[in-house]
């Protein structure tokens, strides 16, 4: 095991060889101590979003149950839903999620998932940290972990995209610039950045002619422009590095847009019936119909693919009212999907080498805003005490002390439950706790990356988990 | 001489110990086994855990631990010898890799029992380059054929040196694409390449430069994406959404329409008036920060990067571990704009340091840390525009270099301690510019008025490293996501009817309100797939390649078929149905060159022989992705 210390023995040598050099590089490449990557797991990941904070209580930790009454006080509470069996022995969720409870025995539950809270909440922020592993702001820009596993990794076709991002709309949006910022490849370079497909059933447009142009005339424009570029005068810079590059990338652009990689953006292409199976129809249906097309690009090489419920404020996970109506239909929104995608891998013979996550940025509580003792504000107006009006039943108050991941194949223990929170408020991680970084080593492992992985970027160690500190959750593996 | 006084040493110590026949030499015996075992970590540049053995005093001083190196005299009892021996694998030095051998551990052992000696005055020298504080006095090497600019002066005499031929002058339809681009970051008018090329003037390409350079608008709003990113201003941005960050944008335009001289600009920004106070205000995020991301951090962190070419950012943690900045530098500046007194917190963790507010530079007078902060600040500024600091005007021109030459004198341009390829040429500029009133357009003049700049661009096979590079005149530059627009903008007519940016934009001499610029709108997701970065942080670069994911985007994004779209019908109706006058328009205006008969053919294959709208369209799409329209070279 390499100790920080000795990554930082090794490092300076080779910061100072690499200081010349313009581009990032991993130090291990030049040279000076080895960064072992661990074997490979899997060889891709589905992280399904929670946007929002999705509330643990009311998912995939169920505690103390009761409905909602007049005058219910809310000490005597803590779930709104009542808990359902699973396929795992002794392990329950949450009502309204009776399709994942059947698949779950496939999974691994890390119910003691922890986040600093930062001392104010903003999601933005706190998602920043989680698809990072730093807490922003920062000094420089920081790689998502999709960016870290295509610039580690790379994809696995390589026509297809390395990283995809499903579901979330950059534009149009609140805090749509605090996505952006995290919602990137940072200092590696927006080659290693995300393709993004805010709309899975446009997403075959993304690589498809534009619109009012026939594919006949856009497969003939880039005939003429390799014919053009073939009697250019700057032929003489054939071998010139800018200009190699330049080409490749246009060609390698139109062999995707040419190619029948291409179809995995559509899901269309897909029978009906499986089609039904992800798609819970309309708006709702979003979701599942990114789950679908994830499922595709993942079959066709995809590396690292991202679907999210989309994060806006105030809507979807993040509950600052009407908590347990609005909960009662994100079940719907993912529990028929998610779990078509597991028996969907499962059955092409794909979960055990692509690792699919549930995650969010932290969990959600009636009464604790942040963490016990926390200087966060309260952002919600729901009394503490006792609750008269069906709209304050619901976990409105953001809570980072403990939360649940779920994950399905890509060498995960079947039917494992991690960690434990308290069965009374405050619900912390009283067992085995897993920080973001921990976490992110987990699944950096999962996919063959070391967690000490290190880039020199302005002379500067920059390690995928924070210091290089992450250390995997080996419990969970089988 | 150092054999000298070794041998008269070893001559004069006695011989006790039986490893080894004789004394104990320090420059044969102790010497190698430290560089060889503990020199990666603990010389030169590198301190690891605040540990180095450069010299005897430092090695005696120890390291963040507070345990001395060694006791001379006393091996048994110091912690050199009590690391190489241990076991224990997370206190054993060196830290990787096998122990010291026994012969080793020996040697060690005698030498310090023997009160350690060292030579005088010797040192483990690090590799890393220091740079004279003041701006060094040149000797110009005497013009040759006459060539006077004093770039040329130096590369002539360099090129001379290396043995390296000079590179042949471009050719003047390249030239003004070139410095058009580069001065005022659009595509030269057709009918002003023909007038050029025609001109018989042998001044005539000085007589552009100059030109480009008094068109104040064009000129500031080229160069406002050079500032904007490194300045961390936006329209819109993170930070923006809970107050936490301001724009300078009106100040910063008009400081470049103005051509503000750079020692005042410098001073607006570090002193700043309420419209340009966002640079050192930075971005306030809700919650708690990390120690190394508070506001009065941030303001060291950039003050640094940005105006000095110093990086403070491993030191805003702790004191850094390849440069000599320390922990409390950074802290010591950073107090200079904080409001309250600082504490140093080494990587988070509170330390009970106050910091008092300092600059870097004490030789050329410090800051009075009684006085206001404002005053405080007045005072920095003072500091940093003084004359003999040569950081603040290096730093200029070694951007400018880079972003006209395509490489940095220093290179990467983030840290200016690594040694310039030619130090001469770095300091002859720097001194340029302070000595014609910190006037930024003369340096730009200077250089692209110099023969070295208007050469023909060589082809490199291979992105040039670190010692390898040769400077033979401009690299090729991948035009930035904002020059790709405007050049777009330019011929197809479809710019945005109106600016993001919130600045005075005085109509064009003799016409209508000025194109739009890229640089005056919020970035686009297709700006942001070329390569414009989110400003959160201090940017010095941009992506150098055109990836794949931005290649999808040339060839299907929306927005950007749309301006094509209503580019060929613009250009249609401009030039009627005619192949030929369509081709010889759009070669012009997009490449300052006509098509080669070869190419016209192509084009006319294209066009067809009734050109429509769409044919117009693909053609001057296939014209744009060319590596020669996509490229400044």
């Amino acid at each position: 095991m390499l100790t920080r210390r000795r990554l930082l023995h090794s490092l300076s040598a080779a910061a100072t060889a690499t200081l010349a050099l313009p581009e990032p590089r991993a130090w291990a490449a030049v040279g000076h101590g080895p960064v072992v990557h661990p074997a490979a797991k899997a060889d891709a990941i589905i992280v399904l979003w929670m946007a929002g904070g999705m509330a643990a209580p009311d998912t995939f930790d169920p505690k103390k149950y009761k409905p909602f009454e007049k005058g219910l006080a809310v000490k005597d509470v803590i779930s709104t839903f009542p808990a359902i069996p699973t396929t795992i022995d002794g392990v329950q969720i949450c009502d309204g999620l009776p399709e994942i409870a059947k698949v779950l025995d496939r999974g691994t539950l890390i119910r003691s998932h922890v986040q600093p809270d930062l001392g104010s909440i903003l999601h933005s922020r706190h998602q920043y940290h989680w698809h990072t592993g730093y807490v922003p702001p920062q000094t420089v820009a920081c790689p998502h972990i999709g960016a870290w596993m295509s610039r580690v990794l790379g994809p696995r076709n390589p026509v297809m995209p390395a990283f995809v991002n499903i579901g979330q709309r950059l534009e149009g949006i609140g805090e749509n610039e605090e996505i952006k910022a995290f919602t990137t490849a940072g200092f590696f370079g927006s080659e290693f950045g995300p393709m993004n497909l805010p709309f899975p059933e446009q997403a075959a447009l993304a690589v498809r002619p534009p619109k009012g142009m026939e594919p006949g005339r856009f497969a003939s424009r880039y005939e003429h422009f390799k014919k053009l570029v073939a009697r250019s005068p700057q032929r003489e810079f054939a071998s010139d590095y800018h200009q190699e590059s330049m080409l490749r990338s246009l060609d390698n652009a139109h062999r995707l847009l040419g190619a029948t990689e291409r179809d995995a953006f559509d899901i269309t292409l897909e029978p009906k019936e499986v089609l039904e199976r992800y798609d819970v129809g309309g708006d709702a249906g979003r979701f599942g119909r990114g789950c679908l097309l994830a499922r595709r690009l993942v079959e066709n090489g995809a590396r690292y693919v991202e679907v999210t419920t989309e994060y806006i404020p105030f809507v979807h996970w993040d509950t600052h009212d009407r908590g347990h109506e609005t909960v009662a239909r994100l079940h719907g929104h993912i529990d028929r999907p998610i779990a078509a995608l597991v028996r969907d891998l499962e059955s092409r013979g794909l979960l055990d080498r692509t690792l699919v996550v549930i995650a969010s940025e932290f969990s959600r509580d009636m009464i604790t805003e942040g963490q016990p003792g926390s200087r966060a504000n309260d952002q919600a107006n729901s009394p503490k005490d006792f609750l008269q009006q069906p709209n304050h039943y619901g976990q409105h108050r953001h809570f980072t002390g403990g939360s649940t991941v779920v994950l399905f194949g890509g060498g995960v223990k079947k039917g494992f439950v991690y960690g434990r929170t308290a069965d009374e408020r405050p619900c912390v991680a009283v067992e085995n706790p897993v920080t973001i970084s921990d976490l992110h080593a987990t699944l950096f492992s999962a996919m063959g990356m070391s967690p000490k992985t290190v880039y020199d970027i302005e002379g500067r160690p920059f390690y995928a988990t924070e210091d290089g500190k992450g250390k995997p959750v080996e419990a969970i593996f089988t | 001489m150092r054999a000298v006084i070794l041998c008269g040493w070893t001559l004069t110590s006695t011989c006790f110990f039986a490893v080894r026949a004789r004394a104990v030499d320090f420059a044969h015996d102790v010497v190698p086994i430290l560089r060889a075992h503990c020199g990666e970590c603990h010389a030169g540049d590198a301190r690891q855990g605040g540990l180095s053995m450069n010299t005897r005093e430092d090695l005696l001083a120890g390291g963040d631990s507070g345990t001395p190196g060694l006791v001379p005299g006393k091996a048994a009892e110091s912690e050199l010898l009590a690391r190489v021996t241990s076991t224990d694998p997370d206190f054993r030095m060196p830290s990787e890799g096998p122990p010291l051998p026994a012969e080793a551990v020996a040697v060690l052992r005698a030498w310090i029992d023997e009160q350690a000696p060292w030579e005088d005055g010797f040192a483990f020298k690090g590799t890393a380059y220091e740079p004279p504080l003041a701006l060094r006095e040149i000797n110009l090497p005497p013009a040759q054929e006459g060539r006077a600019n004093l770039v040329d002066r130096i590369v002539d005499d360099f090129w001379r040196e290396r043995g390296v031929a000079r590179p042949p002058r471009c050719d003047d339809r390249t030239f003004i694409r070139r410095v058009s681009l580069d001065l005022v970051g659009l595509l030269p008018d057709p009918a002003r390449v023909e007038a050029f090329v025609a001109a018989a003037d042998p001044g005539k390409r000085a007589a552009l430069v100059r030109e480009l350079l008094d068109a104040p608008l064009p000129y500031a709003e080229h160069w406002l994406t050079f500032w904007n990113d490194l300045l961390r201003n936006d329209y819109t941005g993170t930070g923006f959404i809970t107050g936490g960050r301001r724009q300078i944008t009106a100040w910063l335009h008009r400081a470049l329409v103005d051509n503000k001289p750079y020692d005042r600009f410098v001073r607006d920004l570090i002193a700043p008036t309420d419209e340009s106070r966002g640079f050192i205000d930075g971005i306030v995020w809700r919650g708690e920060v990390n120690a190394s991301q508070t506001v009065p951090i941030q303001f060291a962190q950039n003050v640094g990067q940005t105006f000095l070419g110093i990086n403070l950012k491993c030191a805003s943690c702790h004191d850094s571990f390849i440069d000599r900045w320390t922990l409390k530098q950074t802290y010591d500046l950073a107090a200079i704009a904080s409001d309250k007194p600082l504490e140093l917190a080494r990587c988070d963790k509170a330390t009970g340091v106050q910091a008092a507010p300092a600059w870097l530079f004490a030789e050329l007078g410090q800051v009075d840390a009684a006085a206001p902060r404002g005053t405080r600040l007045e005072q920095l500024a003072t500091l940093v525009t003084d004359p003999r600091n040569g950081w603040l005007s290096r730093n200029l021109v070694n951007r400018l270099w880079h972003r006209l030459m395509g490489r940095g004198l220093v290179h990467p341009v983030d840290a200016l301690r690594a040694r310039p390829w030619n130090e001469d040429l770095l300091e002859a500029l720097a001194g340029d510019l302070v000595s014609h009133g910190w006037d930024i357009k003369h340096v730009l003049e200077t250089i692209c008025t110099s023969e070295a700049y208007g050469v023909a661009t060589p082809a490199v096979a291979g992105q040039p490293q670190g010692a390898d590079f040769v400077f033979r005149g401009p690299l090729p530059r991948r035009m930035t996501a904002e020059q790709f627009s405007d050049a777009v903008w330019q011929l197809t007519g479809t710019a945005p009817a109106k600016p993001d940016a919130q600045v005075a934009r005085p109509p064009a001499p003799g016409g209508g309100p000025p194109m739009v610029r890229a640089a005056l709108v919020k970035g686009t997701a297709l700006m942001a797939a070329l390569g414009r970065p989110n400003r959160d942080q201090v940017v010095t670069s941009r992506p150098a390649d055109l990836t794949t994911l931005e290649a999808i985007q040339l060839a299907n994004e929306q927005s950007l078929a749309e301006e094509f779209a209503r580019g060929g019908a613009a250009i249609l109706a401009a030039h009627g149905p005619h192949a030929d006058a369509i081709q010889a328009w759009m070669f012009t205006a997009a490449l300052a060159r006509p098509a080669t008969a070869e190419e016209a053919a192509a084009a006319r294959d294209i066009l067809g022989a009734a050109p429509s709208v769409e044919s117009v369209a693909d053609c001057l799409w296939t014209v744009t992705m060319l590596p020669e329209f996509q490229l400044v070279r």
